[in-house]
């Protein structure tokens, strides 16, 4: 009997890491394809035998996207909006976020369900009347019209997965200070803030990748080269100019570098933050 | 509750006056107005500027045509075949997505809570597909699946499966189970995600007890296991249905709808209207259309997953 549970537990033990090894090469395989495909030159990649291990390892592509292409100028465009998209939902949504943690007032419920409802208005519902209300205000083709564009999704998300941080954090300390005679202000900003800090950073790195990597938004607001982000800009050199394999390859490769270093970096806390969000939600 | 003591001495400080504030009942309308303006500026205003556009003719090529014309685009919409092949082919891209997506999901997430040695690296790399942007995973996997140089039809030559290499976003009859799979790959760590938090949350002591009550691993799944993942399985699903029917990005990229209309979905239709017809009235309704489909697949949903636990 003993023996017997022992050893269904060893054939269960190596079923999961069957199981896991499967599914990581499912997930890495085509990755790590298109990070040796970013490594080979054009020829060969474009040959009639297919190349596993590269032979030649080169670097050209990537000196290519970066000198033969207005790819430095798409990559700031897209930091910029990113960093105006954080700000944006740092500065108004920890506000909020405080707000539905600690406060009670009439129609907290409601707003709360509605920042949860507006993930559920289509995308393109809100891009075209965004498109014509921003040609109006001549926000088209603006880095910060792109990121306002993109609070409208990416500020509720900010919103509810702070207040899960904000949540978890002690409410203790914050009354201790409060009797000890700070204002409310003062609590939250010398006491929950720095307490909620691993949370806010989680937060702030998820919406960050999330505009980033934004697409469809960025190909209807953005027009021209002044504030095309590399999504865009990407897509538009494939259509184009039928961008060699390599260089397409290359361009990836260095696109989503500072997602994985972003990812790497604060991914316990923002697998947390996310599951408490979605779970409550 | 009033302050005494502390009064004279933060007077100095800058933001003594906002403290003061902090302190009136008008603090927590400070704290939301912000988001609240924002929301309201982003997306609620648009919102109802999206549904008179539908009622409207909006052609930015043609200004001159503008004006009224209620319900005529609703109207086209019953007799437009695109359409109807797009609300057919949204139905069966989001099903299989997300059929396909729980299942890899529930496995991953049934592996990684054994928590074995390694498991928080395998749980990083699983999860990174998740991350990576919808047009790097795109051209990607037009990589993979390319006629001429895709590693995966070379694979399946050589293993036998294929006598030659094939078109598979070319050719009507697999174009959108090749759509599919990327989506699968793309989504399912978003599943995986959060059954393992629902996972967790399951207490240890319910399996014990059923084992002592001499239930088999089948009978604990269906009793306990599936019973108390309920609620997450019904937020994700929720969530991803809802991301699948409104994104049309990796369609954009992988196939912009085609061949001959075979990956053409809803999202994709109503984005192509307005990006490319500058037809914004008839997208404008479309993208309605679409909301309110939405709308009720949601209440539906929930009220089913609600009636199921009774």
């Amino acid at each position: 009997m003993f023996k017997s549970n022992r050893s269904r537990r060893l054939a269960a033990d190596i079923l999961t890491y069957v199981v896991l090894c499967t599914l990581a090469a499912f997930c890495l395989g085509p990755m790590v394809w298109m990070f040796l495909t970013s490594l080979k030159p054009e020829a060969d990649i474009v040959t009639s035998q297919m190349q596993y291990i590269p032979t030649h390892i080169t670097f050209e592509n990537y000196v290519a996207i970066w000198t033969q292409s207005n790819f430095p100028v798409l990559i700031t465009n897209s930091l910029i909006v990113t960093t105006v998209t954080v700000a944006i939902c740092v500065v108004t949504g920890t506000l909020a976020a405080y707000a539905f943690s600690r406060l009670v007032f009439r129609g907290r419920n409601n707003i709360m369900l509605g920042y949860l409802l507006i993930r559920m208005f289509p995308a393109v519902m809100m891009i075209i009347p965004l498109y014509v209300m921003m040609r109006t205000v001549g926000l088209v083709d603006s880095r910060f019209g792109l990121a306002l564009a993109y609070t409208s999704f990416l500020l509720p998300l900010f919103v509810w997965m702070l207040k899960g941080f904000f949540d978890a954090a002690p409410k203790e300390l914050e009354s201790a200070a409060r009797i000890d005679g700070s204002t409310r202000l003062g609590a939250m900003v010398r006491i929950v803030l720095p307490l909620a800090r691993n949370g806010l950073v989680a937060s702030s790195v998820f919406i960050a990748i999330a505009a980033w990597n934004e697409f469809i938004f960025a190909l209807m607001l953005t027009t021209g080269q002044g504030s095309r982000t590399w999504p865009v800009g990407l897509q538009l050199m494939v259509g184009e100019f039928q961008l060699p394999w390599g260089v397409l390859a290359a361009g990836g490769i260095l696109s989503i570098l500072p997602v994985m270093l972003l990812f790497a970096v604060v991914q316990r806390a923002m697998v947390q933050g996310l599951t408490a969000g979605a779970i409550k939600g | 509750m009033r302050r005494v003591s502390m009064t004279s001495n933060s007077r100095r400080h800058p933001f003594s006056s906002l403290g003061e504030i902090s302190e009136t009942r008008y603090w927590v309308y400070l704290l939301l107005l912000p988001s609240l303006l924002l929301l309201f500026l982003v997306v609620a205003y648009p919102t109802i500027y999206g549904f008179v556009i539908s009622v409207r003719e909006m052609r930015l090529t043609r200004p001159g045509l503008n004006g009224w014309v209620g319900m005529k685009h609703y109207i086209s919409m019953m007799s437009d075949r695109v359409f109807w092949i797009s609300l057919k082919n949204t139905a069966i891209w989001v099903a299989a997505a997300v059929m396909i997506e729980m299942t890899l999901g529930f496995i991953a997430a049934v592996a990684l809570n054994r928590n074995l040695p390694g498991t928080r690296l395998f749980g990083v790399l699983i999860l990174l597909p998740y991350f990576l942007p919808n047009v790097v995973a795109g051209h990607m996997w037009a990589l993979l699946l390319d006629p001429r140089l895709g590693v995966i039809n070379d694979i399946l030559v050589r293993l036998g499966f294929l006598s030659s290499y094939k078109a598979w976003f070319a050719d009507p009859n697999t174009a959108l189970a090749a759509t599919i799979l990327v989506e699968a790959w793309h989504g399912f760590p978003f599943f995986a995600l959060l059954f393992l938090a629902g996972l967790k949350g399951i207490p240890e002591d319910l399996y014990k007890a059923a084992a002592v009550d001499g239930a088999g691993s089948f009978t604990k799944f269906k009793l306990i296991t599936v019973p108390m993942l309920k609620t997450v399985i019904t937020a994700a699903v929720i969530l991803r249905v809802i991301s699948l029917v409104n994104s049309p990005d990796l369609l954009l990229v992988l196939t912009g709808g085609g061949p001959g209309n075979s990956t053409q979905v809803l999202s994709l239709y109503a984005f192509q209207t307005a990006y490319r017809d500058f037809n914004f009235g008839y997208a404008g309704a479309l993208s309605v259309v679409m909301f309110f489909i939405l709308m009720v697949f949601a209440t539906i949903y929930i009220r089913l997953s609600r009636i199921t636990k009774e």
